[in-house]
């Protein structure tokens, strides 16, 4: 077993090096100047010259990309260039806010759409399936823009249910007052595809011969569904709840900006608007690694889940 | 590209369903839902097809109504109730400055250029050159003025409701969806056939050779992957920098194709040992042959249904593009592009634009997707 | 880790222990503000930090305002706007035709206790100030307000010379130019004579920041983004980036009586009334929050969690009707102050690009054609909502040396400008657009902000080279490349904005002088008749001799077209029922420190 974690863990340095290059390229190479932002607008040559050697980038593409693998080594990418703030708290205070919004959602995202799968997988075929998968197919066929939009006009402002937007200073108040309505729009967005997406596992396990063979014996529907259907079924789940978790993390960054949730999302947006390199590496890379580490765990909750994988 | 294919499929090799796009097509008949779906969409290409040509929508910038006309139903609005007016009304009060600092220099050369105007010799607004400032083209325009005389263009009508509105520019709104759709399917499908190709084109490449190349593309999948999807928007965007609709079609086709690689190289790594590829082996068919000719018209439903997804995906995409800036350019409408000129709308009670865009893109996404659920199943039976 | 606890438990202490210093200290004054008068304000984009040399957004500058104190400030009401002292004794005494400035601290002003003055009130010298100006020209901070003081004062620039040579700014070396007359008296020795020093000491990168907390808090950098300590009547107290900001009432912080003369202004005098012989600062704490989309910040204002906020562009027309507030909502009390923003928008085309640039006859009929086919009204009522006046010339309502009476000579006029073009032997080809007059195609590149405002102007641009069969490309840039491209003299049109520093006509007038092309002359120009004219403003005080040249000035940019001056945008901050006295000033960022508002009923 821990083996495996190794190997898996040095299979990754080849990727997390390509994803470094490829960072380093994009924005290094062909993105925005800096330094004509942080001159502000009375600026001069000689200024730009001095700011851009400030922050090191007159030097050559060797010597950054040089100094960039030093800092992802060290885990120290140093400060904000526009804020001065390092970037470790930078990563550690805007995690919170986007944690305390995910975490709820994804746990409900999945609870939610796992039960209706498995509601519509043991209807399936019938009208009220189909109904469903039409309903779920609606709704995903409307933009976040106008989820955010229409819900919190209506929801918020105009029936008062939630707060218009904010964020406070405790994290009881944040859960159960700010991040309620994001919470609600972010499950407006992803139940239906989960919903879909789950169905079809069910559905694959349904017509698998364990199936059969459970039906045979006599076991009842729902004890089907509910103890093998869904115990098998829950591989893929994982895997995608899973995988889908750190890429969620900067996703997430609509619902961020119209609620004024300091979270992730928003910091990354104002990163590239401001050319805020460190920032943007910085987080890149970890969400790229935290990518990676998910996959990783999931493949390790296989095993715990069915002792029939084998981790090769 | 429906009987395309199915024809391009057939004569390729007898081994395993020949029928495959046949019979998918008949179990598609039969669905109702599914055919319901199909017309919507065929409805949506047929109106992409006329506003391409020109037939429809060709005038759908002209400033045919007042700004934010509202739709008819509602009745005409006071330019006040509208919030726009003031842009041919006189001109704001300018705040006085307490202190006049000019001179009585000043004050003499504005008293002979307001007795020359009176007296009909200058003034007005022909150039002055009180301040001593040499007009290089003072000759010209004060001949162009004289020739052109004082009357004015009038003003064209514009119409004060409109069936569905007009937008703040007095675009009328059912037109600019029209042309939106245009834009946007387009972008949607054109990005869909890029990813899919290259999806494709890697998975086949990596499933086929396996070795070093399957080591080479499963390495650019997982560094392609594991950077978070709107990180890689913004950097293809920011490279390509050129403003167009092709920007936006290579930014979601170059992003898109991680899905479509991971599922055609499986498939090929399934397929390359079945016989009816050792057979062709067996006659000396080139590695491209047997990847392209051979294997490729077996697994082609997969790339089309993941195609079909990504077109949906895109569409909505392209919303989100414009948000952050990387929209279709000026002069193009799009579904995206009038999602965020009407983010404030909805607010300010003009709600027309973001409905008639939203309901549009709501109909023709919906329905795609029914009939890509609809294909895939047909396609691939034993889901059902 | 438990040597960070051990290391914030000493700081607590310490902290403590000042505390406890200050109160055992006589008063000077009875603190006035009242911690229940809480204001609730909102920031439209993020803060950057509040290192006074450093900050260089809006909204960073608004709380290194309320932390940090100039020598010089803005009278509240007057308009336009008034320089008034304010840890200065009074207004400096120019000297020797503008080259001299003696200026007097006044006594007795102490820093917000902080450890790194280890337990000791520090009081406030003129040292303090000369330490704040050296940094704006330390290379290693790079700061982006230099310009306050590079080629300026004797002996500074050379001193800053030195350091980008050694790599490293001596603080302690004298500068001829700062001369210290003793700890309160401070003599500046100008190169070139200057009459904008006073505005330029009331700006608030010069602001007074003590070199203790520089030493101490600095990063790699040598910023102190994160640890603002000032004399000011607000302290930091609590900060969550980009989030919310809450600035506390400085017990510590001298405070001043409520005096200040109403103009003929009705709403001036109703201000007067309600707050004459008021001790200030009134407000105990001001709750910032940041809120960057239009309609969460609307949705909250009318909810009222917030007191005061900033009407954008997108949303006039929900509280305005005619630049008046809707009637429904001034009878629920809400207030509006509109002031015009000391700002112009111009567009301009690049003098360097071979296209649109250059002095001959038929690239001057080309930008006057184009100048003459735009029509800034249009643009107001749809890019604005109406929110904006179109300028005569580059300078806007409420700057010194702006005159009312000023008319352009570009009016809009699209019939002349397609004459105009037919004239020069731009014909129009087959497909309706025109060529140049070598019959080579002609295509103008329009660049803009990748966001929605600068979609819209594009779309207006578009419109107007339409209207003369002129081909356009859009060209939607981030802002960062947009910049640099910008100040390369790369782009070939833009329209561009520009916000007072400091209320003087020159502080515009700059925008368009030759030697200034790759700072802020983004259109490139360089026309000698311009720059003759500019260079003479310059040795001149406000008065009517400079007036003619800036009328000589806005003449010739009308006659050779670098650019189209366009329009200046309005202000419009509303104020909940609850806020007393407030009125928007023109350069000032924050007001809080002169208006008073309700308790909180809660």
């Amino acid at each position: 077993m821990a083996a495996y974690i190794l190997r898996r863990l040095w299979q990754m340095l080849p990727t997390l090096l390509g994803v470094v290059v490829l960072v380093f390229l994009l924005f290094n190479w062909v993105g925005g100047d800096p330094a004509y932002i942080l001159a502000g607008k009375m600026s001069n040559p000689a200024q730009i010259a001095n700011i851009r050697k400030q922050l090191g980038i007159d030097e050559s593409y060797w010597v950054q990309l040089w100094i960039f693998v030093k800092q992802i080594v060290t885990m120290d990418f140093g400060a904000s260039w526009s804020t001065g703030e390092t970037i470790s708290h930078v990563l550690s205070t805007r995690l919170g806010p986007s944690l305390t919004v995910l975490v709820p959602l994804t746990i409900l995202e999945t609870l939610i759409s796992i039960g209706l799968a498995l509601g519509v997988a043991y209807v399936r075929g019938s009208l009220t399936d189909r109904m469903v998968m039409i309903a779920c197919t609606v709704g995903m066929s409307i933009s976040i823009l106008v989820y955010i939009i229409v819900f919190q006009y209506v929801l918020a402002y105009k029936f008062g249910w939630f707060p218009v937007q904010g964020w406070g200073d405790s994290f009881s108040e944040n859960l159960f007052h700010y991040a309620l309505l994001p919470i609600l729009i972010g499950l407006t967005v992803s139940i239906a595809p989960s919903l879909r997406l789950f169905r079809t596992f069910f559905l694959d396990e349904i017509s698998q011969d364990y199936v059969r063979t459970a039906r045979a014996k006599g076991l009842s529907e729902p004890r089907i569904l509910w103890v093998h259907v869904l115990r098998n079924a829950a591989i893929p789940v994982v895997t995608y709840v899973m995988s889908n978790l750190p890429a969620l993390l900067i996703g997430a960054f609509l619902i961020e900006r119209f609620f004024s949730i300091p979270g992730i999302g928003r910091e990354i947006i104002l990163a590239v608007e401001r050319s805020d390199f460190p920032v943007i590496k910085a987080i890149t890379v970890y969400v790229a690694a935290a990518t990676m580490l998910f996959n990783l765990l999931a493949d390790l909750l296989y095993k715990a889940i069915d002792p029939r994988v084998q981790l090769k | 590209m429906n009987t395309q294919t199915s024809a391009n499929a057939q004569p390729a090799h007898a081994h395993s369903s020949p029928g495959l796009w046949i019979m998918a097509w008949r179990r598609l008949r039969s669905d109702r839902l599914a055919m319901a779906a199909l017309a919507v969409v065929a409805l949506f290409l047929v109106t992409l097809l006329l506003s391409a040509l020109g037939l429809v929508a060709k005038h759908w910038d002209a400033e045919v109504g007042v700004n934010y006309a509202p739709p008819t139903f509602m009745g005409a609005q006071s330019a006040e109730e509208r919030g726009v007016e003031g842009m041919h009304a006189a001109e704001a009060p300018v705040p006085d400055n307490p202190r006049d600092p000019l001179g009585p220099v000043l004050k003499q050369l504005r008293a002979e250029r307001d007795a020359a105007a009176a007296a009909g010799t200058g003034g007005g607004d022909a150039p002055l050159d009180y301040y001593g400032i040499v007009d290089p083209l003072a000759k010209e325009i004060a001949e162009l003025r004289s020739t052109l005389g004082k009357d004015k263009a009038a003003a064209p009508v514009r119409r004060a409701t409109l069936p569905f509105g007009a937008d703040k520019w007095g675009h009328d709104i059912i037109l600019k969806t029209i042309k939106g759709s245009e834009t946007s399917i387009t972008v949607g499908l054109a990005a869909a056939l890029l990813a899919t190709v290259l999806g494709t084109l890697f998975g086949a490449l990596a499933g086929y050779y396996g070795k070093w190349t399957d080591d080479f593309f499963n390495w650019f999948y997982s560094v392609f992957t594991s950077i978070p999807y709107l990180l890689l928007i913004l950097a293809v965007a920011a490279v390509l920098q050129q403003k167009g609709v092709l920007t936006i079609v290579l930014i979601l086709g170059l992003t898109g194709w991680t899905g479509v690689f991971r599922l055609v190289r499986a498939e090929y790594i399934k397929h390359k040992n079945r016989e009816y590829v050792m057979a062709a082996d067996a006659i000396g068919a080139s590695d491209m042959r047997k990847m392209f000719v051979h294997i490729f018209p077996n697994i082609s439903h997969i790339s089309f249904v993941q195609m079909s997804i990504l077109t949906v995906a895109f569409i909505k995409s392209e919303v989100i593009l414009s948000f952050l800036g990387f929209g279709v350019p000026v002069g193009v409408a799009s579904w995206g592009s009038m999602l965020n000129e009407a983010q404030n709308e909805l607010i300010l009670g003009k709600w027309w634009q973001l409905t008639a865009a939203s309901v549009a893109m709501a109909v023709l996404v919906t329905a795609f997707s029914l009939f890509t659920d609809a294909l895939r199943d047909a396609l691939d039976p034993k889901l059902k | 880790m438990s040597c960070r606890l051990f290391f914030r438990l000493c700081r607590a202490l310490s902290l403590c222990l000042t505390l406890l210093c200050l109160c055992v200290w006589p008063l000077q004054q009875a603190q006035a503000a009242d911690p229940e008068k809480i204001l609730h304000a909102v920031f439209v984009a993020p803060e950057n930090g509040f290192d006074p040399a450093i900050s260089r957004d809006l909204y960073s500058a608004q709380v290194v305002q309320s932390i940090f104190e100039t020598l010089y400030t803005y009278d509240y009401l007057a308009r336009p706007a008034k320089l008034a002292p304010q840890t200065a004794e009074a207004l400096p005494e120019i000297t020797d035709g503008g080259k001299t400035y003696t200026i007097h601290l006044k006594k007795g002003i102490y820093f917000y206790p902080d450890p790194a003055f280890g337990g000791k009130r520090r009081e406030l010298t003129m040292a303090d100030y000369v330490y704040s100006f050296k940094r704006l020209l330390d290379p290693k901070l790079a700061s982006p307000h230099s310009w306050l003081f590079e080629g300026k004062v004797v002996g500074f620039d050379e001193l800053a010379a030195q350091a980008k040579k050694t790599g490293h700014f001596d603080y302690n070396a004298p500068v001829a130019g700062f001369e210290l007359l003793d700890r309160y008296t401070l003599r500046v020795h100008l190169k070139h004579p200057d009459f904008n020093l006073g505005m330029i000491l009331a700006h608030e990168p010069t602001s007074a920041v003590a070199h203790e907390v520089v030493e101490k808090y600095r990063d790699v950098a040598g910023q102190v983004m994160g640890h603002p300590v000032g004399t000011g009547a607000y302290y930091l107290a609590e900060w969550v980036r980009g989030s919310r900001i809450v600035l506390d009432a400085n017990p510590g912080y001298r405070g001043f009586t409520w005096n200040f003369q109403a103009g003929s202004d009705p709403e001036d005098q109703a201000i007067v009334a309600a707050m004459k012989g008021k001790r200030m600062p009134q407000i105990g704490r001001v709750d910032i929050r940041v809120m960057v989309e239009d309609q969460s910040r609307w949705l909250s204002f009318i909810d009222k969690q917030v007191d005061l906020v900033e009407l954008q562009g997108p949303l006039a027309p929900k509280a305005l009707i005619n630049g008046k507030l809707r009637p429904e909502l001034a009878a629920q009390g809400i207030q509006l102050s509109r002031i015009i923003d000391p700002e112009i928008s111009y567009n301009y085309w690049n003098m360097q690009d071979p296209v649109v640039g250059g002095l001959t006859k038929e690239k001057i009929a080309l930008r006057r054609a184009i100048a003459l086919a735009y029509n800034p009204q249009e643009e107001i009522a749809i890019v604005w909502n109406g929110e904006a006046v179109p300028l005569e010339y580059p300078i806007p309502p409420g700057i010194v040396g702006y005159d009312p009476d000023y008319r352009s000579s570009v009016h809009y006029n699209p019939r002349l400008a397609n004459a105009l073009l037919d004239q020069f032997g731009y014909k129009k080809g087959a497909d309706g657009y025109r060529t140049l007059p070598d019959g080579k195609p002609l295509t103008i590149t329009y660049s803009a902000r990748a966001d929605s405002n600068g979609r819209q102007q594009s779309e207006i641009w578009k419109k107007v080279y339409n209207s003369l069969g002129i081909r356009m490309k859009d060209n939607m840039m981030p802002f960062p490349d947009l910049l640099k491209a910008e100040k390369q003299c790369e782009l070939m049109s833009r329209n561009s904005p520009w916000i007072a520093d400091y209320p003087d006509a020159d502080n515009f007038m700059q925008l368009f002088y030759g030697p200034n092309t790759h700072q802020n002359n983004n259109g490139c120009s360089q026309i000698p008749e311009y720059d003759a004219l500019y260079a003479a403003s310059q040795k001149l005080p406000d008065s009517p001799e400079r007036n003619l040249l800036y009328h000589k000035m806005a003449r010739v940019l009308e006659v050779y077209a670098p650019i189209r001056v366009g329009y200046a945008r309005y202000r419009n901050m509303l104020a909940q029922p609850n806020v007393i006295g407030y009125k928007k000033h023109p350069i000032l960022h924050c007001e809080w420190l002169y208006f008073d508002m309700k308790k909180e009923k809660k």
